[in-house]
């Protein structure tokens, strides 16, 4: 007896759920099978795709080393983390628990834009780290201990892009920190502009002489006051040797002052 | 075989450095606590401190030995009067064999400073010997070859010689090191003539005619004109020559007038 009532109670329970409710237990079920399928799907593209060995070496990299995961892993998390929030945004729907209404629109318009702002930053990190790994490497072999400012320098610059178009897309304003980021560009072209001149000179100028050449090496030659035989042209500088001296010559000025060949 | 152990002890007791050519990482670590370890090799895979870049990898021992000390030497770690043990292999990659070597001013034959202290690039003379090592292991369509390449202070070099044809090389801008140029070199090896190279590798000229004064040239007699034209040039100017023999398929090295190195092809 007592057995029996239990069953009719429990009978009664569940003929009093609605049908969506149903459905909408079916589709959160769906969506966490799917997230996981995702995910795993995910993971093995991005490893196939050899984006963690492209990874190996960069901060993030070694920061999720530590938590016991890795980059590729998280990217792959997220994205099924994403499916699955979608796929209980899709039950609440259809559950149609009117009271939430209201806050679950909201939610479903930002949700998307949180994501993509998640996933730039992200990519932003990667990138960052990666580039301050390249021009760290090309810039090894010059032993200046403030050259390590550049790395971080070109770091930072992608990170603050990243940044501002990750709070651009969630809708923060930004134009603040838009203005700062055009003030910088500005000064970086202008102060690279001042500085390369002279060798922007040279190099248009040596381009000239490299293809026409109108001295080689081994002609005696007087350029800028200085007579001596030519010893090597290159892209940016003249090198013009006389008796144990050897005169470097901007190709700036080679062209500037004229060439004198001699000839006996 | 105790007393072998005991020759050996001797033979190894209290060096001034340990040169190692070419060591493992594992093998590296060994030697962690010793005082002074040069490590000579191709690449610094150990990150030695003390480390003497071999540009060649020597077939000849002697050659790589040599080589190893007066880089050591050159950079401070090693002076006259030391002694250092190197360890290195005769026969396979693996460390087969040591040897004590007493350091003295007259082991500087000139091997290091033909490749770090020339006028040219060190990458530059390498670059000239690997193109040599393979014009001479292969030579012309199966037929041995001679070749002379000058290398460095090209406008000296120049001036001391004249064309004996058009140069191919007019108004081109080939450097040795080029993936191309191992082909084009070998074709224009049948040219007679000198290939002329510039400080930083560009190949300035070929069919060259060299014209310096042979006075005090000290090379072995029995070598011909193609040697005799590469030492004098690299008496006379600041280059260094690099010859390959059509006879008897050897590489020769000269500075200064002199040979300094000399290599068979057929074994790199």
């Amino acid at each position: 007896m007592a057995v029996e009532t239990v069953l009719n109670a429990i009978r009664r329970v569940f003929t009093g759920i609605p049908p969506r409710v149903w459905l909408s237990v079916v589709i959160v079920i769906i969506g966490f099978v799917l997230s996981y399928i995702v995910a795993a799907v995910n993971r093995q593209i991005l490893e196939r795709a050899g984006v963690a060995e492209s990874l190996e070496g960069t901060a993030i990299e070694r920061t999720a080393r530590e938590f016991g995961t890795s980059t590729v892993r998280i990217i792959a998390k997220l994205t099924g983390y994403f499916v699955l929030l979608l796929s209980l945004l899709v039950a609440l729907t259809v559950a149609e628990l009117g009271y939430a209404d209201l806050f679950w629109s909201g939610v479903a318009v930002f949700l998307p834009q949180l994501f993509v702002a998640v996933a730039i930053m992200l990519i932003g990190v990667v990138v960052a780290d990666k580039a301050e790994l390249f021009v760290a490497e090309r810039l090894r072999g010059i032993k200046l201990p403030e050259i390590g400012i550049v790395p971080a320098l070109v770091k930072y610059s992608i990170l603050f892009v990243a940044t501002l178009i990750a709070l651009g897309q969630i809708g923060v304003a930004t134009l603040a920190l838009i203005v700062l980021l055009g003030a910088y560009l500005v000064a970086l072209v202008v102060f690279t502009a001042i500085a390369t001149h002279d060798l922007f000179a040279s190099c248009a100028a040596g381009v000239y002489l490299l293809l026409n050449q109108p001295y080689g090496i081994g002609d005696e030659v007087r350029v800028a006051g200085q007579r001596g035989i030519v010893q090597e042209v290159d892209l940016f500088v003249t090198r013009i040797e006389t008796d144990g001296e050897e005169h470097i010559i901007p190709n700036r000025s080679v062209f500037k002052n004229g060439i004198v060949r001699i000839r006996e | 075989m105790s007393s072998l152990s005991d020759v050996l002890s001797e033979f190894v007791a209290d060096p001034d450095a340990i040169v190692l050519f070419s060591p493992s990482r594992g093998f590296y670590d060994r030697f962690a606590d010793a005082d002074s370890v040069v490590v000579v090799a191709e690449e610094n895979v150990v990150d030695a401190e003390q480390f003497v870049e071999l540009p060649l990898s020597f077939a000849n021992v002697r050659d790589r030995v040599r080589f190893g000390i007066e880089g050591a030497m050159d950079d401070g770690i090693l002076e006259e009067g030391n002694t250092a043990v190197c360890v290195t292999s005769i026969f396979d990659d693996e460390n087969d064999s040591v040897s004590r070597v007493r350091v003295n001013e007259s082991m500087r034959s000139g091997i290091y400073d033909l490749f770090t202290n020339s006028r040219a690039d060190p990458s530059v003379i390498r670059d000239v010997f690997d193109v040599a090592i393979e014009l001479g292991k292969k030579g012309q369509k199966g037929k041995p070859v001679g070749a002379l390449f000058v290398v460095g202070d090209a406008g000296k070099v120049m001036n001391k010689s004249r064309a004996l044809s058009y140069n191919p090389f007019e108004k081109s801008h080939v450097h040795v090191g080029d993936p191309i140029v191992n082909v084009m070199l070998k074709e224009f090896s049948r040219l007679d003539g000198a290939f002329v190279i510039s400080d930083s590798g560009k190949i300035v000229s070929a069919y060259r005619y060299l014209e310096p004064s042979a006075e005090g040239v000290d090379i072995p007699k029995g070598l011909g004109t193609r040697h005799m034209a590469g030492g004098a040039i690299s008496r006379d100017t600041n280059a260094t020559a690099i010859v390959l023999s059509e006879s008897d398929g050897l590489i020769r090295a000269f500075k200064g007038g002199t040979i300094i190195l000399e290599i068979d092809p057929e074994e790199y």
